[in-house]
């Protein structure tokens, strides 16, 4: 079962036409579509664990499309990296479970939307999930603008006038990177001839090795690119309406996993021109360096003047991405590995707490701190996985953030750069603040909203996902070492050209 | 002084553009990377190896027909968009029973009444549309020897329905499109693509495989033309969708 090679197929095939169908068999009675756009995404997990149970036997394998040798078809790749599909999957399913009874109590979204809104969604994890397992450049921009598209319509779909405000500054960013992306993978064409990722690797240090500008300007225009996507400082200006605007399972998708589409994009730019050797990239790393530093500590620090609950952790998603992206450019064994997981447990870490986050919401209709305060008594076990994800995002042990943020430390120390070492403390040192001011809102303030306190605990579709999340920020921060392990030879192949 | 900013910007990121783009390999250069490495093999050998005389069509269906599936997944993608955006409690039957309340008094712009279609317009549409829709049929099922495609045709097809809407009004051309069969049409092609892909699987092994057997090109021509008509019929339906979403809001 898990030789059989059209996993790979079918991983990207099913959420893209279950998307298609998902209008068609809902066209009698909308609530068919939320279970249809589960029942893609189950087969889209299964496919998705042979997929990975096969890397970790074998390492990185391919699947060439119409039977074409690479470079002449197209080349879907499977790698370490291409497993963050795995939290595509169970973030995705758990947030359509979450919008079962959210979508229909929204009332701005009006009725005959709901099919076209599990349709977005589905389209935007199979265009998540084709981006990360594909092997050539151009389709990577093809999957880029399927999940970037469906992102936008996704942000405006409820349909407030500050929805669409929202969405249309995120389309106008978002499709300026696009073209940047588009634009660099067509200069990388024109000095290699070939849109392969392997094959202009090669390339790259045999043909274009006297075309060294276009490459540099390649190399900058994509990690620009995918720096919007990703919302790191200074192109992260759209990122806290979107996010907060968004009904919430939307919410938690968009920051557990869309922005991450922009830190696997980078990691893929990195392959390609480490592995070529054509440039050095001290430069871009400590670009990245200081970046990744600015926006994890002005992240934190807008997070803590933010009193609604949603806006706060979108705040918190940039100053998290800074990490990850302060792990890519420290550039050593330690770093990468603790960023490329970070990808993986920030998004159940910031699925747990947006999706919390949306059962107050829905409950009591309240998103501010100050309206919600003494909520800890009337939903006990939402507020439960709240705290625990909340102490995950600090980074306190024994939770899913601690060992990677601890890793990235290590790898500041180790690159001899201790100051953005005590950066990365300095941010969780703000991050706690914000933690501290949520528990006390939630279990020690009095409350101002007398109802606040008779509302019942969420409903069992929200309240299973959440829990279920709340559970993997401990458990993965206990087994923590088995991703630490499972990424570490897919870092190691990418800076083995250092001599790292 | 902001117009000042704005254009020292604009400079200062056209300055490293331009150094770059002046070192690509020189335009039409017969030696560049382009016209040697993979286009040269699509070039000599793949009107024999994909299939269709077009080369266009051989690499846009076969050599890259995944990219293709990506697009027109991307076309689905802004129906979905459009319609999860614009779609009112009304729904479906909107454009029949649903129409509008006349704007209030006061708004005295647009209370008169709409001007009435030119008789010489109705009928020159009237007269043009089957020799459209005849074209666009021609570019969908001619794309993989001719120049055309799906894109092409489906985007004749589209901008045929509009114009009769426009004309003739929404209330005479929709209704003849029942909305389930409307549904099938919109998602026509991604889904010839699954499934002439599948059928590549029993073919060649792969998803999207075309069978390369000489013996079998009219099984492979065949498989072209069905991807064809899913784009162009797939295309035109999301096309005039996606314009009766607008119109109605």
């Amino acid at each position: 079962m898990i030789e059989w090679p059209h996993w790979m197929a079918i991983v990207v095939l099913a959420p893209l036409s279950g998307a298609v169908l998902t209008p068609i068999v809902s066209l009698r009675d909308r609530r068919i579509a939320p279970w249809f756009a589960l029942a893609t995404m189950t087969v889209t997990s299964v496919a998705a664990l042979f997929l990975i149970m096969r890397v970790a036997q074998e390492g990185p394998f391919s699947y060439p499309l119409g039977a074409w040798t690479p470079p002449y078809g197209i080349e879907l790749r499977f790698d370490e990296f291409s497993a963050a599909i795995s939290v595509v999957c169970l973030v995705g399913s758990l947030a359509i479970l979450c919008s079962v009874r959210y979508t229909e109590w929204l009332r701005e979204l009006a009725k005959p939307r709901i099919p076209y809104y599990y349709a977005l969604m589905l389209l935007n994890l199979g265009g998540m999930i084709g981006f990360m397992i594909t092997g050539d450049l151009f389709n990577l921009f093809v999957f880029l603008e399927i999940l970037s598209l469906s992102g936008y319509a996704l942000v405006a779909v409820s349909g407030e006038r500050t929805a669409e405000m929202a969405a249309f500054k995120y389309l106008l960013m978002g499709a300026i990177s696009s073209l940047l992306v588009l634009f660099s993978v067509g200069i990388i064409f024109g000095i290699t001839g070939s849109l392969n990722m392997v094959d202009v690797t090669t390339r790259l240090a045999s043909v274009a090795a006297d075309a060294t500008m276009p490459a540099v300007l390649a190399l900058g225009a994509l990690t620009i690119g995918f720096m919007v996507k990703a919302a790191i400082f200074p192109v992260h200006v759209w990122l806290p309406d979107a996010h907060a605007i968004a009904p919430s399972p939307i919410s938690a998708v968009l920051s557990g996993l869309v922005v991450k589409v922009g830190i696997i994009g980078m990691l893929r730019v990195y392959q390609i021109y480490y592995g070529s050797g054509i440039l050095d990239l001290t430069v871009l790393n400590q670009v990245l360096l200081w970046l990744g530093a600015i926006s994890i500590v002005m992240g934190a620090f807008f997070a803590i003047f933010q009193d609604d609950i949603k806006l706060m952790l979108a705040y918190s998603t940039i100053s998290n991405i800074g990490y990850i992206v302060m792990g890519l450019g420290l550039s050593t064994n330690l770093s990468v590995i603790g960023g490329a997981v970070h990808v993986f447990n920030h998004a159940l870490i910031k699925a747990t707490l947006f999706l919390a986050a949306g059962a107050f919401i829905y409950r009591t209709g309240y998103r501010t701190l100050t309206d919600l305060r003494g909520i800890g008594r009337a939903m006990p076990l939402t507020s439960i996985a709240l705290s625990i994800g909340a102490v995950s995002i600090v980074g306190i042990p024994p939770t899913a953030g601690f060992l990677c943020k601890w890793y990235i430390a290590l790898g500041a120390f180790e690159a001899d750069q201790p100051m953005f070492g005590f950066a990365l403390i300095f941010g969780a040192l703000f991050i706690f603040i914000y933690y501290i001011r949520m528990v006390n809102a939630f279990y020690f303030q009095e409350p101002i909203h007398k109802e606040v306190l008779r509302v019942e605990e969420a409903p069992l579709t929200m309240l299973g996902p959440i829990l279920l999340l709340a559970a993997l920020c401990l458990i993965m921060g206990i087994l923590g070492r088995i991703p630490l392990t499972f990424i570490e030879p897919a870092a190691l192949r990418m800076l083995a050209p250092l001599g790292g | 002084m902001k117009n000042a900013a704005v254009a020292s910007l604009l400079v200062i990121f056209a300055i490293p553009l331009l150094i770059a783009v002046a070192e690509l390999p020189p335009f039409g250069d017969p030696d560049a990377p382009i016209h040697t490495h993979i286009s040269a093999r699509y070039i000599e050998q793949g009107v024999e190896e994909a299939g269709a005389e077009n080369l266009v069509t051989g690499v846009l269906l076969n050599y890259r027909g995944f990219d293709t599936f990506g697009e027109v997944t991307v076309i689905f993608t802004a129906l979905a968009a459009a319609l999860a955006v614009l779609l009112t409690s009304g729904g479906v039957q909107y454009f029949q029973e649903d129409r509008p309340p006349a704007p209030p008094k006061g708004a005295d712009e647009s209370e008169r009444p709409p001007t009435p279609v030119s008789p010489v317009v109705l009928f020159v549409v009237r007269l043009l549309a089957p020799f459209i829709g005849i074209f666009a049929a021609f570019v969908i099922l001619h794309g993989h020897v001719t120049p055309g495609g799906g894109f092409q045709g489906g985007a004749i097809l589209g901008a045929m329905f509009i114009v009769l809407t426009i004309v003739l009004g929404a209330g005479k051309v929709r209704p003849r499109l029942p909305e389930p069969l409307a549904r099938w049409l919109q998602g026509a092609a991604p889904l010839s693509f699954v499934l002439i892909g599948a059928l590549g699987v029993a073919f060649t092994g792969f998803y999207l495989g075309f069978p390369p057997e000489h013996s079998l090109h009219l099984v492979r021509e065949l498989m072209m033309v069905v991807l064809e008509i899913g784009i162009g019929v797939g295309g035109a339906a999301i096309f005039a969708r996606i314009f009766l979403a607008m119109e109605a809001d």
